[in-house]
């Protein structure tokens, strides 16, 4: 039977409707379409696992030589501290942005307020 | 003016301009439900807007009034959907809701408005009746505006342009 | 399963219709089949779990809570009860802990493609794209026969930024295929389009190219594969075929600027180049031509011609529609009027339109002398406007619009002009001219004036909600809060919970919950006033809200262009203007809330009130009240007649009964931590709208009281970038210099470093 409660009129029962079945749990249709070749499929898939694990692992392989060549810098956890109350951020954007100001608090500072918009 | 496609961006407007004009409102959800689902069959008309630049650079205003956020303003649009479950089987649609705001009346909106969904319902290989008067449809007691349109110029005109396609001359609409 | 409780085989049976219930929304049968089974297994973890949830969607989040914490605790180890534990939370917008939940229950049973599902979608919406990405290739693992789970993972990867990646997950499933797909499979017909955007979007036009004109026959979205062929021709400079291709969109909507545009570029037009202007000028005429109905052709030219070619066409644009008479001319020409030299060219013409209605009179009257002879002709002429009255209307409304304008104000003209359009208007029931005398008295500073012109306007023509939206928004103007609200209730229905202002917050009307606040306002009734600010922040939350259920839908829909579309713009959901508007005030009273916390005990009422204002405002409290039990019977009338009335229906109304309607308790509340309250408004305001000036200077206000003197460095910077010479950059630079005295020995000495080199240093007052 239909939702529980329906409004009176036609237009907001349809829209009523409509909305009720945006969210709907269990109509997803398992039954493949005709065209669909399953071994294919789970070649396609295969081959998809491959090559992504590829390229993670050379973006993974790209960054670390990236990191390799500038070490991560250091901070200072009072500054981070200083940074999360001074400028009202998280301490993870507060020690991001030190990161890339060479651990200078005032650097990082400077930069944050001076940002163009 | 400018006549396009609804986006979703535009739907805070487009809800405005309904419940600004038409006493059938609805939330923010069932216009997305219609941009969701149909996205090629709701327009709207859009008053252009002069660019911020060049209120503030260009030319020197006194009071630039516009910041660079304003919104596209919606001043008409045409929301249509497909019946989603049609009980004799034959595809067809709804205008769910059409109007053109009182500043901007007599542009021939609504009509050019209108004529964009049933053609992006032909070009979309689908079709579009409806008939009949819908009884104590809206939520006032009054009877649904009903219409059926014959569209079958508009299925010849769009086989025409898939068959020729370097077709050059202007038809008349 | 690992649930740990088994049931008997009859109630294993039941168990079942409770989920099969819960999932086509049959709450009622759930409930009823759910307690049956606690009758005889009171402590059945995953019963109690799957009554919670259907305790939830009715609403009663509460009790559900209760019921899941009660459930839990029967049953630790139930993937069940942690899964609705999750959506318990995820129905609570508290998705932190909806995550934690459901990656619990996952644990607990890791093949559970529901579950899985859920966190993929809770992941999606709160934006964690690179757990989304895995959860997708999770569940394509386990079910690659469905195309969706295709899609749903290029989906993730193209939003995490790996469009190469995306489109080889599309590729692949496409590859795959037996045979191509029916002519009429939406799914894929939308999916090879989607494909398509993401080779633009890794900006290889060329390959976007090539694999659009490979697809053409079998698209069904014709109109976007003639866009997207007409914009990579344009992006490869393969010009002439570009020119082909806008002309042919052209030809299905002509009142497209964006197909003008390319047009134009197409054809090696610049605009900027008055050496073009001629070729321009044909381009357009050409247009025009093909139809005597498109505004676009014949309104664009004014845009780019200049001196006597701009007057000439203005002339021609303008008579050509006064001839029509169409009320919304001014509407679309104001636009130019940001060149002084072309507001002027504009004044001229209308001005010379105007001195021919004599001229004109004698035209017409001649015209009817030949039509005399028909009696048909006579009838028609007479139910219609004759041409003259049409053109002298036209001709003076526009110039009481000219001159009502901001950029080119006269009042007492525009006062003249109107008065005589309101003496030609030969109909009763067009309010236009009316409105627009309203709207004069409004600019003239007589608000008052103008909501009774505007209430005149309204009863002209009762049937029309446009000019009683307008109505009510002069009444808001004129402090007649509880008259506007009565006004809008002339149209809202009537069986709405809460009346007219509950139906207006259901359809999510910011403009009047906005314009209300800001009445509010202006009278200093500052907690009313925020109550509505309020209500537009949750009409924001609503509508990020609105996004989730599309997460599944859309995949299902298989519309996937629009579904981006939408998350791209939920993205930017608060730069809207609506927004920024209902925040400033917002802010605005945080900031005088922490500036006097005694208003917050003193029921919000600033000082200076008149004694007459203070019975006005009685008067209007009573009359609201008077209002609202009128409304409230007449909704229990309208309710009584639905055609199926429910007892539900009442649990409902009790549910959304407003115990704080004056909003004083939720003032008090307020003025505990105004400023944590004004952060909610300002931080998507200078996330979103940094380019907007007056954020940047409510920033700075909210900032320097809670002494956080970088941020509010910040705020001043960028107001002073933003436009050098606004007055609060200068009064702001003075406090902030105040402040620093203040607090100078107890300031951090890096953060004086900063001060000193980027305020000290550099702005001298």
């Amino acid at each position: 039977d239909a939702p529980d409660v329906l409004p009176a009129n036609a237009e907001d029962r349809k829209a009523a409707q409509a909305m009720s079945s945006l969210d709907n749990r269990a109509s997803e249709s398992d039954a493949p379409k005709k065209e669909v070749d399953l071994k294919a499929l789970n070649d396609a898939m295969k081959n998809l696992g491959v090559a992504q694990e590829q390229k993670s692992s050379s973006a993974g392989a790209a960054k670390k030589t990236e990191a390799a060549k500038k070490p991560l810098v250091k901070v200072d956890q009072v500054d981070v501290a200083l940074l999360v109350e001074q400028l009202d951020i998280s301490k993870t954007k507060a020690t991001e942005l030190l990161r890339a100001h060479d651990a200078d608090a005032v650097k990082a500072m400077t930069t944050w307020v001076t940002a163009a918009v | 003016m400018d006549i396009r496609q609804l986006r979703p961006a535009d739907i805070p407007h487009v809800q405005q301009t309904n419940i600004t004009n038409l006493p059938e409102n609805y939330f923010c959800k069932y216009y997305l439900y219609h941009a969701l689902s149909w996205p090629q069959l709701s327009f709207v008309a859009v008053d252009i807007l002069q660019k911020y630049y060049r209120l503030t650079v260009d030319l020197q205003v006194s009071r630039p009034k516009k910041t660079p956020y304003d919104a596209p303003k919606i001043v008409g649009y045409v929301l249509a959907k497909m019946e989603e479950d049609p009980a004799d089987g034959i595809q067809h649609g709804h205008i769910t809701s059409l109007s053109v705001m009182r500043t901007h009346r007599r542009l021939g909106l609504a009509e050019k408005l209108m004529r964009q969904s049933p053609l992006a319902l032909y070009r979309d290989t689908l079709g579009f009746k409806q008939g009949g008067v819908e009884e104590k449809y809206y939520a006032d007691g009054e009877d649904a505006y009903s219409m059926k349109m014959d569209l079958d110029y508009l299925r010849d005109e769009a086989l025409d342009e898939e068959s020729d396609e370097e077709d050059t001359v202007g038809k008349d609409e | 399963m690992a649930t740990s409780q088994q049931l008997p085989s009859k109630e294993q049976a039941l168990f079942r219709h409770v989920v099969q219930n819960y999932e086509s929304k049959q709450y009622k049968k759930g409930l009823k089949a759910a307690d049956q089974i606690l009758r005889k297994n009171p402590n059945h973890g995953d019963t109690q779990a799957m009554k919670a949830l259907i305790l939830s969607s009715q609403n009663k989040s509460e009790e559900a809570f209760e019921l899941c914490k009660v459930a839990l605790k029967n049953a630790m180890k139930s993937q069940v009860c942690w899964h609705v534990y999750g959506l318990l939370y995820r129905g609570q917008r508290n998705y932190e802990e909806a995550l934690k939940a459901y990656r619990f229950a996952l644990r607990l049973d890791p093949d559970s493609a529901q579950i899985q599902r859920d966190l993929a979608m809770l992941q999606v919406q709160m934006r964690d794209y690179d757990g989304y990405v895995q959860s997708r290739q999770t569940i394509l693992q386990a079910r690659p026969q469905s195309r969706q789970n295709w899609t749903a993972l290029a989906i993730g990867l193209q939003l995490s930024g790996d469009l190469a990646g995306a489109e080889d997950v599309l590729h692949r499933f496409e590859e795959s295929l037996r045979e191509p797909p029916n002519r009429k499979d939406l799914e894929h017909a939308e999916a090879v389009l989607y494909k398509n955007t993401i080779i633009a979007e890794r900006g290889e036009y060329e390959r976007a190219l090539e694999h659009v004109n490979s697809v053409l026959k079998s698209a069904l979205d014709k109109t976007a594969v003639m866009e997207m062929q007409a914009e990579y021709l344009l992006k490869l400079e393969r010009k002439e075929d570009a020119v082909k291709a806008y002309t042919k969109l052209l030809k299905r909507n002509p009142e497209r600027r964006d197909y003008y545009a390319g047009l134009e570029k197409a054809s090696g037009l610049d605009r900027s180049n008055s050496g073009d202007h001629e070729k321009l000028g044909q381009l357009y005429h050409g247009w025009a031509e093909q139809s005597e109905r498109t505004d676009a052709p014949r309104r664009i030219p004014l845009d780019f011609k200049a001196g006597d070619a701009f007057k000439q066409h203005a002339d021609k644009y303008l008579r050509r529609l006064f001839k029509k008479g169409i009320p919304s001319t001014f509407a679309n020409i104001k636009q130019l009027y940001a060149d002084p030299e072309k507001k002027a060219a504009i004044l001229e013409v209308a001005e010379t339109c105007l001195s021919e209605e004599t001229q004109l009179n004698g035209d017409a009257e001649s015209h009817e002398t030949q039509t005399n002879g028909s009696v048909n002709g006579v009838q028609t002429k007479k139910s219609k406007t004759d041409p003259a009255t049409t053109w002298q209307l036209s001709v003076n409304y526009f110039l009481a619009q000219h001159y009502d304008y901001h950029l080119s104000r006269d009042l007492t003209k525009a006062r003249e002009r109107i008065d005589r359009a309101i003496e030609l208007n030969p109909s009763k029931t067009d309010y236009t001219f009316h409105m627009t005398g309203a709207r004069i008295h409004k600019h003239a500073g007589n608000v008052a004036e103008a909501s009774k012109a505007m209430n005149e306007a309204r009863e002209m023509d009762l049937k029309d909600r446009y000019i009683n939206t307008k109505c009510a928004k002069y009444q808001l103007r004129n402090h007649q809060n509880s008259d506007a609200i009565s006004t809008m209730g002339l149209f809202t229905r009537k069986e709405a919970v809460g009346g007219p202002l509950g139906d207006l917050l259901d359809m999510q009307c910011v403009w009047f919950v906005t314009e209300d606040g800001e009445s509010y306002l202006r009278q200093n009734n500052l907690a009313l006033a925020l109550k509505r600010f309020k209500s537009v922040y949750d009409i924001f939350i609503a509508w990020e809200e609105d996004q989730f259920d599309f997460h599944s839908f859309s995949l299902r829909k298989g519309m996937i262009r629009t579904y981006v579309d939408m998350i791209r713009w939920e993205d930017r959901l608060r730069e809207h203007p609506f927004f920024t508007r209902a925040a400033l005030s917002a802010i605005r009273i945080y900031c005088l809330l922490f500036d006097r916390p005694a208003l917050a005990k003193k029921g919000a009422q600033l000082n200076g009130e008149s004694a007459e204002n203070a019975a006005e405002r009685k008067k209007a409290a009573k009359k609201a009240k008077k209002d609202a039990e009128k409304a409230e019977a007449e909704r229990k009338l309208a309710a009584a007649k639905k055609a199926n009335p429910k007892a539900a229906d009442e649990e409902e109304t009790a549910k959304k009964e407003d115990r704080d309607p004056q909003g004083t308790e939720a003032f008090k509340t307020a003025g505990e931590k105004p400023l944590e309250e004004a952060m909610k408004y300002l931080l998507p305001l200078l996330e979103l709208s940094p380019n907007n000036i007056d954020g940047q200077i409510a920033g700075f206000e909210v900032y320097i009281r809670r002494r956080k003197y970088l941020p509010a460095l910040k705020c001043l910077l960028a107001t002073r970038r933003l436009q050098p010479d606004h007055p609060q950059s200068h009064y702001q630079s003075l406090r902030f210099r105040r402040a620093l005295e203040e607090d100078k020995t107890t300031l951090d000495p890096k953060v004086n470093a900063v001060i000193q080199d980027n305020f000290i240093s550099q702005i001298a007052d």
